[in-house]
């Protein structure tokens, strides 16, 4: 008879030992990593990953600030990174949420979801106003121009400077070249002509909301009326807002704080936001803010509001955290974004404190709002597609 | 035997313990990738990415313009293509009409197309062009002159080519802004090509090229991240000096794209994976790439400003049109201009010294960035036909020969005018001659440019020239010059292929045989 395997115990054999007790050890000190961190207290509650779609706003759940924050409530956002107007046109049933950076798109979705009856619970957490961030060699040559006029606010190296949209218009439809208009004097020659850089018009909001600027101003600062302007108005300015061929689909904030940025992004249109969280963190870095960077205020002002749609009511909770829960929202101006507190009624003051309390310049921005300012969205959808000439 | 615990009991006691437990590696997830092959480089870091994500990428490398035809909305063969530059196939996408959802895409990294010389050359190019920034430009018109001979990868399979076919194309162009169709209709950098002796399917097998043969070049433009890796190598008698041409670049970003939504997960993983510090610190150190996180602390050797970013092209017609002209060296072809000129009267005087100051830019002397691009250029033939009421002379020129744009010049200064003006016989001995010149070598690409300053009143009618059989390949681009009838030049030019243009109303006389240089 052959006897089978020893009867010392498989737990006290010292192979057994030498393999499992280190493996033991690991998960117990990652656990208490873990406890430590915050991140997770044992399964009190199960965690809840939400899928949303987004463009720009994909930043905020980015933040391992505002993941922790999450977390303490038992959420995870499981981000896929699109763009306004491609999750406005296309398939969006997979996900708990969506979150547009602006308003054109939000409306699309919403009347989608009215006429399907489809639940549909609307946050407007925040605002965010559109600006064109540049360096400074390029600002210093609007305002030799006469385009571009520094902030008072911002001190002896202003980081604000207001730009007056007409002047600048009339540069890029000239076809003037950042040499014909002086560059040399302050910085590398560069022979492109004059424009801001937008992301892809078929698909962000910061392009639509640009391209509602330019018509804006174009059109001797009215909205347009009906359908049949807003086609005459969108071949009259295509010009201003199509010669730079093909633009990057999206993300044009991450070349722009490149070191490389002065060369591939001069002029970008973006989010205040995106340029505060940089500076904030820039100046967390190096106890000082990046000089070279800055941003360049349109005149008028046009402000984008960002919305969360929850399209499944587990996504409700989030929404809700976003507007009430006073963490995530001092997190949330910490980032950049202009709070609201209620539907109407215009930001609070928290962005402007997170900013004085960091002795950071606080921008000086008018209280202008966006929908007054931006076309009816059938009106740009019409415009977008002329000026783009966008697949659907 | 029997007595040892496998590992793999330990591990699924471990994991019923602990759901975290993170020893071991679970099977790997596989990706198909449709990779540009300049990507072979990162190679040795998949065997990383394996570990540390779980997912192995099986990599196919193609040229990266086939890699962008092979990318067909909605009938992708592959989970993931990574690229060098997804422009080509955005373009396409936007002219197919497809509309459905366009693949995730995430930039990895960039790295300018640039032109890396022998510093001899580079110094040589500096001296005779007085500028210390090269731009492409001044590359254009030392390779007409014969001062530099450079490789370049085939624009037709290789994105650094497209790149570079399309940053040189945009700066000849000179208009600050996107090409369009009209800015690309005639050829301006057949001088610039006239210096191009090295040619590969990709950049890979070009560099290999030049290595073996680095007498048969002086230079090569590639990615930045190519030239330094190749000057690291040792493998260079001489390394090569990079230059960023002042007049701008074109930039690949390398975007991964999911062309398989079923594989999200594995993709979300190799893109975090890929985008995270330490992994772009490492891109950057094997690769010389420049890394997309401007956090991470560029290398030396890419701390140089890369110049100003030139703008890609969004529609499909104006690419096919570069790609159509492009020709690899060493297919035979050759240029001649047939030059018609009036030799009337009436061109006594300012008109004439125009001509000859004309003539005088073509062959060198105009050093504005178009000239430099249109000049004549290295093995041009230029024919002159002088005419009066009749053929006064006619005598070719090959560039680049000794003395040879001296006696042409010689020979548009003589003097010797008639007093009559026979446009459409003369006209009708070009067309005799290039019959001629096309039977002798059908490879020869041949053009005709006429310019007059009078009404036709002797010899053969409009009417009359164009009832005769002619050669329908080559087109008559006409420069309307003093008094000549534009109507009647446009008439006829159209009805050759080509068109007129008018020195009268808005450009001197050298600005108008600019605009039609290169058309044919």
């Amino acid at each position: 008879m052959t006897v089978l395997s020893s009867p010392v115990k498989l737990f006290l054999r010292k192979r057994f030992l030498r393999i499992f007790v280190p493996l033991m050890v690991f998960p117990v000190l990652g656990l208490g990593a873990l406890v430590h961190e915050d991140y997770l207290l044992l399964p009190l509650r199960p965690v809840v990953t939400l899928e949303g779609s987004m463009a720009s706003k994909a930043e905020l759940f980015d933040d391992e600030e505002v993941k922790r924050i999450l977390m303490r409530h038992n959420l995870r956002v499981h981000s896929t990174v699109s763009s306004s107007r491609e999750i406005a046109v296309h398939e969006i049933s997979q996900y708990d949420f969506v979150f547009p950076s602006g308003q054109p798109a939000a409306e699309l979705i919403m009347a989608e979801r009215r006429s399907g009856n489809l639940h549909a619970a609307e946050y407007l957490p925040f605002v965010s106003p559109i600006v064109i961030a540049t360096f400074r060699q390029y600002a210093q040559t609007l305002l030799d121009n006469g385009v571009a006029t520094p902030q008072a606010s911002s001190g002896g190296d202003p980081l604000y400077y207001d730009i007056d949209m007409k002047k600048f218009f009339a540069l890029v439809r000239e076809r003037k070249s950042w040499n014909d208009i002086g560059i040399t004097r302050h910085g590398a020659p560069n022979g492109n002509n004059i424009l801001a850089h937008t992301s892809d018009m078929c698909e962000t909001n910061s392009a639509g909301t640009y391209l509602g600027l330019a018509a804006f101003v174009e059109n001797q600062g009215k909205v347009v009326a009906n359908g049949a302007e807003a086609e005459a108005l969108a071949k009259r300015i295509k010009p201003l807002l199509t010669e730079l061929g093909q633009t990057a689909p999206k993300g044009i904030f991450t070349p722009y704080i490149a070191p490389e940025g002065a060369g591939i992004t001069l002029l970008v249109v973006v989010y205040e936001h995106q340029y505060l969280a940089y500076q904030l963190s820039f100046q967390a870095q190096w106890g000082r803010a990046d000089s070279q960077r800055v941003l360049l205020y349109p005149s008028p002002h046009f402000v984008t509001q960002p919305e969360l749609i929850a399209l499944k009511s587990r996504a409700d909770r989030l929404g809700e955290l976003l507007m009430k829960d006073p963490e995530l929202r001092r997190r949330t101006a910490e980032l950049g974004y202009r709070l609201l507190d209620g539907p109407g009624v215009p930001p609070s003051q928290d962005l402007a404190r997170v900013l004085t309390e960091r002795h950071f310049p606080v921008p000086v921005t008018e209280g202008d709002n966006t929908r007054s300012l931006m076309p009816r969205v059938d009106d740009l959808e019409k415009m977008i597609k002329i000026i783009a000439g966008c697949r659907k | 035997m029997g007595r040892r615990v496998s590992p793999a009991v330990a591990l699924v006691v471990c994991g019923l313990l602990f759901a975290a437990c993170s020893v071991g590696e679970p099977a790997p997830t596989r990706i198909s990738v449709l990779a540009s092959s300049d990507l072979v480089d990162i190679r040795p870091m998949l065997e990383e990415l394996r570990q540390k994500t779980g997912v192995e990428l099986e990599m196919d490398y193609r040229g990266t313009v086939q890699a962008n035809e092979a990318l067909e909305p909605g009938h992708y063969r592959h989970d993931v293509a990574w690229l060098s530059s997804d422009r080509y196939f955005q373009v396409k996408l936007k002219g197919s009409g497809y509309e459905g959802v366009q693949p995730l895409s995430v930039e990895t990294m960039f790295s300018p197309v640039v032109i890396g010389l022998r510093r001899g050359t580079a110094e040589r190019l500096r001296r005779v062009t007085g500028n210390s920034r090269l731009s492409w430009a001044d590359i254009a018109d030392g390779a007409a002159r014969g001062l530099l001979r450079f490789g370049m990868a085939d624009p037709r399979t290789d994105s650094n080519g497209l790149a570079a076919l399309v940053g040189v194309a945009t700066a000849a162009a000179g208009t600050g802004s996107v090409l369009r169709p009209e800015d690309v209709s005639c050829d301006r950098l057949r001088g610039f090509f006239s210096g191009e002796t090295l040619t590969a399917e990709t950049s890979g097998a070009l560099v290999e090229k030049f290595v073996a043969a680095q007498d048969d070049a002086d230079g090569l433009i590639d990615h930045e991240s190519a030239l330094l890796s190749l000057n690291a190598s040792g493998r260079l008698r001489e390394p090569l000096e990079i230059i960023y041409p002042q007049d701008g670049i074109v930039m690949s970003d390398y975007p991964i794209l999911l062309l398989n939504p079923e594989k999200r997960a594995a993709y979300d993983k190799v893109v975090n994976w890929l985008k995270s510090a330490p992994v772009q610190k490492e891109l950057m150190e094997r690769t010389l790439r420049r890394p997309l996180d401007p956090e991470v602390s560029r290398d030396p050797r890419l701390r140089t400003p890369v110049g100003n970013a030139l703008y890609f092209p969004d529609q499909k017609k104006v690419i096919d049109k570069l790609l159509a002209n492009y020709e690899s060296p060493g297919t035979g072809t050759s240029d001649q201009v047939l030059f018609v000129l009036d030799f009337s009267a009436s061109m006594k005087g300012a008109r004439i010294a125009a001509l000859r100051a004309a003539f005088a830019g073509l062959g060198g002397a105009d050093d504005s960035p178009t000239g430099k691009f249109v000049r004549f250029h290295r093995g041009e033939v230029a024919t002159v036909i002088r005419f009066g009421g009749r053929v006064l002379g006619e005598r070719s020129f090959t560039v680049g020969q000794d003395g040879s744009m001296n006696d042409l010049r010689d020979f548009v200064a003589d003097g010797g005018f008639d007093n009559s003006t026979a446009i459409w016989s003369a006209l009708d001995h070009a067309y005799r001659k290039a019959g001629e010149l096309i039977a002798d070598d059908p490879r020869r690409r041949v053009s005709i440019v006429l310019m007059t300053d009078g009404r036709n009143n002797a010899g053969i009618s409009a009417e009359e020239f164009l009832r005769r059989r002619r050669s329908s390949s080559v087109h008559t681009y006409a420069v309307r010059f003093g008094d000549a009838d534009l109507s009647e030049l446009g008439r006829v030019t159209a009805a050759t292929g080509g068109h007129a243009v008018d020195a009268t109303s808005r450009l001197s006389l050298l600005g108008a045989f600019k605009e039609i240089r290169g058309c044919r």
